[in-house]
């Protein structure tokens, strides 16, 4: 016994996480990475003379680039197919290579501070890649180019006209006009790809209104929050606002705890693995098939999920209850999970596609209900089997009553017209006979004939067809059939419109065969046949003060009738107390 | 008598207004469709239709809303509903409130030509003309105490020609008896099944047609 999962119909490439000794080998450079930054800040005069402001922001970037180290190196580790670990672990290299600049000596302050800008351009890139490591979509890459653009391009222009001290080998002559006209148009550009990536980030949150996984989005909120921080901050610098000090701060917290949330994300995830833990006791509670999707969706933490099932017999995918479904395209927002059970496709999760991040949980969870889920497919192929029957017992009975319909209008139109005509003809003859008294008792004869056979074909066209119920409707029709009816009857009809002709007549010969056995069996002094109409129902109840005891199984009758009702999707019961009299009631949906 | 019909077998209408034209009625129009009648009657001025209950297209109930739509347009002319077979509701929809000018019988009475063509002149002239099955069928009806039960059987015939539309005289002229005799019959069915006497004998059909339904 085996189950597989396979992520997305057409399975993925597998991925292999780089070996654990280089992983920690950038683990290791990014601590050490860090602790060099700090030894920047405290040995540039500016910065670390005194424990100020300056050295507290220069510690927060020394743990920034840390933490990028160290959540790209988890990330590359846990989701190696994702691009978004090494992406991690390039923006804190950049992040380090930007403290170059508080050192004293030309070159590593040159390219530090060449570099200053890049890390803006890095963290929009990381916020809006995750959780693939890939920009989707012509904006979004656009955004991100605009902004690298800005952030490498424009800072050696404003070193060359802007005084950058005695380390700058940019240098020339400064000119204080062009490098403020450079610098402005520099932050408003980078503040405005920063504010055009949380309109994106916003835009993911409420997409297709499906409540994001918590997790995604605490995320989705903290790179909001860092992209919208850095906005400010540029512009504020620009503007020179009176509180740039403290946007300073703010923004710096908020960006060392992007990586942090990033962190927690992935715990959760790690959490999640927990609830395939609750999810096995709950499938050993044997839960019903239809709560199989909730279970699934508690252990996976996806309210959207939903299950399919597949049928092999209709070669179709299939709900719980047998009804034919349809699988979704694959696109970003949804994903769909194959699960096999003994080498045979059993279901598909259709799921968010933040799910595909979390391979491990999904297979975990697929093998986890493999058996309750062959279980649900077994009763989703049962009811589509019933379905199937039921829909041609419904078939087979309306084409036996169109056929019936059809002869009953042939008779109508062909036989029994032709009698009445033949008997007036007949009558005419009789006029030009004269008085021979044989020749007349002969035609009357022949015309007493003609009027049985036309009894005898009114009784058959009846039989097979009561066309007043199609020509005129139940109320109609049930009034001289309560007249001609054994036992005194009281009958209320109260319908608002007509009922397909296929419920009317099957209604019609509910109350007739009722009648014709309270006549045989009941012994009954008085009948009430009620007809209404409530909730989408024609219902019919025939109501008696006999004898009771009435058996639906044993009189073939009543069988029939509940047959006939039930292939309607209805329902004909009977309750029959000895003494009690009986109540029939029949319920047949007007769809 | 200026006369129409409605009736889409080619066999009977052809019939039916060689029969009407013998018996001395104007067949001003023979129709195929309940359309077709309900043109022609605004068209011409009409004493009486007989029309056929199922009609084309549909062969539902064509000829009913036609013969009630002429019924309460037109109350003038009277409509004579024929059809292969009859029913009660189909009656009391076709009566409605009042049994003036109407009539409802099974085809085949058509061959008893006397009683047929007497049932179009009394439909022409403000009369009624229900079918025996009819009469029979409301007659049979069980009721929990049966005052049905006191009529004597000559009362009862006299009940059952009444409600079927017979005048006075009619019903006279068919029992063999005299119409003083008659008169005594229906005050008496009358007084027995606590109907108050009403003046006009198709009011009296109605009256005794929805007391024998209730």
């Amino acid at each position: 016994m085996s189950a597989s999962v396979t992520a997305g119909p057409t399975g993925g490439r597998v991925a292999r996480a780089p070996r654990v000794p280089l992983l920690s080998g950038i683990a290791v450079t990014g601590v050490v990475a860090g602790a060099t930054s700090l030894d920047f800040a405290l040995a540039n005069d500016g910065i670390g003379k005194e424990l100020g402001e300056p050295l507290v922001i220069a510690t927060i970037w020394s743990w920034t680039t840390v933490a990028y180290f160290l959540g790209g190196v988890l990330a590359w580790w846990r989701r190696p197919a994702s691009r978004f670990g090494p992406l991690m672990v390039a923006t804190g290299v950049i992040c380090f290579l930007v403290t170059l600049s508080w050192t004293t000596s030309d070159v590593p302050f040159t390219i530090g501070q060449m570099l200053d800008k890049l890390p803006t351009a890095l963290f929009l890139h990381v916020f809006l890649a995750f959780p693939t490591g890939r920009l989707n979509g012509r904006l979004e890459k656009g955004i991100v180019a605009v902004a690298y653009a800005t952030a490498l391009l424009l800072e050696p222009v404003r070193m060359v006209v802007g005084d950058y001290g005695p380390h700058n080998l940019f240098g020339a002559v400064p000119a204080p006009a062009v490098f403020n006209a450079v610098r402005d148009a520099q932050l408003l550009a980078l503040a405005a790809c920063c504010t055009a990536g949380v309109a994106v980030l916003a835009v993911r949150r409420r997409r297709g209104g499906r409540p994001l996984r918590r997790s995604l989005a605490l995320l989705n909120d903290a790179f909001a929050l860092g992209l919208a921080m850095i906005a400010v901050f540029f512009v504020a610098n620009m503007v020179d606002a009176p509180a740039v000090a403290q946007i300073r701060w703010v923004t710096f917290i908020a960006l060392g705890l992007a990586p942090v949330a990033f962190l927690i994300g992935l715990v959760h995830a790690r959490l999640a693995r927990s609830s395939v833990g609750e999810l096995l006791v709950e499938l050993r509670a044997d839960p019903a098939p239809s709560g199989l999707a909730p279970a699934l969706s508690r252990a996976l933490r996806d309210p959207s999920l939903t299950l399919a099932y597949w049928l092999p017999a209709f070669e179709s995918w299939a709900d719980v209850d047998g009804h034919r479904v349809e699988l979704p395209k694959e696109n970003a927002d949804r994903t769909t999970t194959l699960i096999e059970h003994d080498g045979a496709q059993v279901a598909a999760l259709l799921h968010d596609g933040a799910l595909k991040d979390e391979p491990e949980l999904l297979s975990a969870v697929g093998a986890a209900a493999a058996i309750a889920l062959e279980n649900a497919r077994l009763h989703s192929d049962q009811r589509a089997h019933l379905d199937e029957l039921r829909g041609s017992r419904a078939r087979v009975i309306e084409a036996a009553q169109k056929e019936r319909q059809r002869l009953e209008r042939d008779l109508h139109d062909g036989a029994q017209q032709r009698l009445v005509a033949l008997s007036l003809e007949l009558r005419r003859l009789e006029e030009r006979l004269g008085p021979d008294p044989q020749a007349r008792r002969q035609l009357d004869q022949a015309r007493g004939e003609i009027t049985k056979s036309l009894a005898e074909l009114r009784a058959v066209a009846r039989g097979l067809h009561p066309a007043v119920v199609s020509g005129h409707g139940l109320a109609v029709a049930l009034e001289q059939m309560v007249a001609l009816a054994p036992v005194p009857v009281r009958l209320t009809v109260d319908l608002e419109c007509r009922a397909p002709d296929r419920v009317e007549v099957a209604a019609y010969y509910v109350v007739s065969e009722a009648l014709a056995n309270i006549g045989k069996h009941a012994g009954a002094t008085s009948v009430s046949v009620a007809v209404s109409q409530t909730g989408g129902e024609l219902i019919v109840e025939i109501t008696d003060d006999g004898v009771g005891g009435a058996d639906p199984e044993r009189g073939s009758g009543l069988r029939g009738l509940a047959d006939r009702v039930e292939a309607l999707e209805g329902r004909l019961r009977v309750w029959s107390p000895p003494g009690g009299g009986t109540r029939l009631r029949a319920e047949m949906p007007c769809g | 008598m200026r006369i129409a019909i409605a009736e889409d077998s080619v066999l009977l209408r052809d019939g039916l207004a060689r029969l009407l034209g013998d018996s001395g009625f104007d067949v001003v129009a023979q129709c195929e469709t309940a359309d077709d009648l309900l043109l022609k009657v605004r068209s011409y001025e009409l004493d009486v239709v007989v029309v056929d209950i199922r009609l084309p297209p549909t062969h539902n109930d064509e000829g009913l809303r036609a013969a009630i739509a002429i019924r309460s347009r037109y109350p003038s002319v009277g409509v004579l509903v024929l059809s292969q077979y009859v029913e009660l509701g189909l009656a009391l929809e076709l009566l409605a409130d009042s049994a003036e000018g109407v009539g409802y019988l099974l085809k085949d009475r058509i061959s008893d030509v006397t009683e047929f063509v007497g049932a179009v002149r009394r439909v022409a002239t403000g009369g009624s003309a229900l079918d025996p099955i009819i009469v029979s069928t409301l007659l049979s009806r069980q009721r929990p105490d049966d005052p049905l039960a006191q009529l004597t059987p000559r009362e009862r015939e006299v009940l059952e020609l009444m409600a079927a539309g017979s005048s006075n005289q009619g019903i006279a002229d068919k029992l063999v008896i005299s119409l003083r005799a008659v008169e005594k019959y229906v005050s008496s069915i009358f007084a027995k099944l606590g109907l108050p006497s009403s003046g006009s004998e198709s009011r009296r059909v109605l009256a005794v047609l929805m007391y024998l339904r209730s």
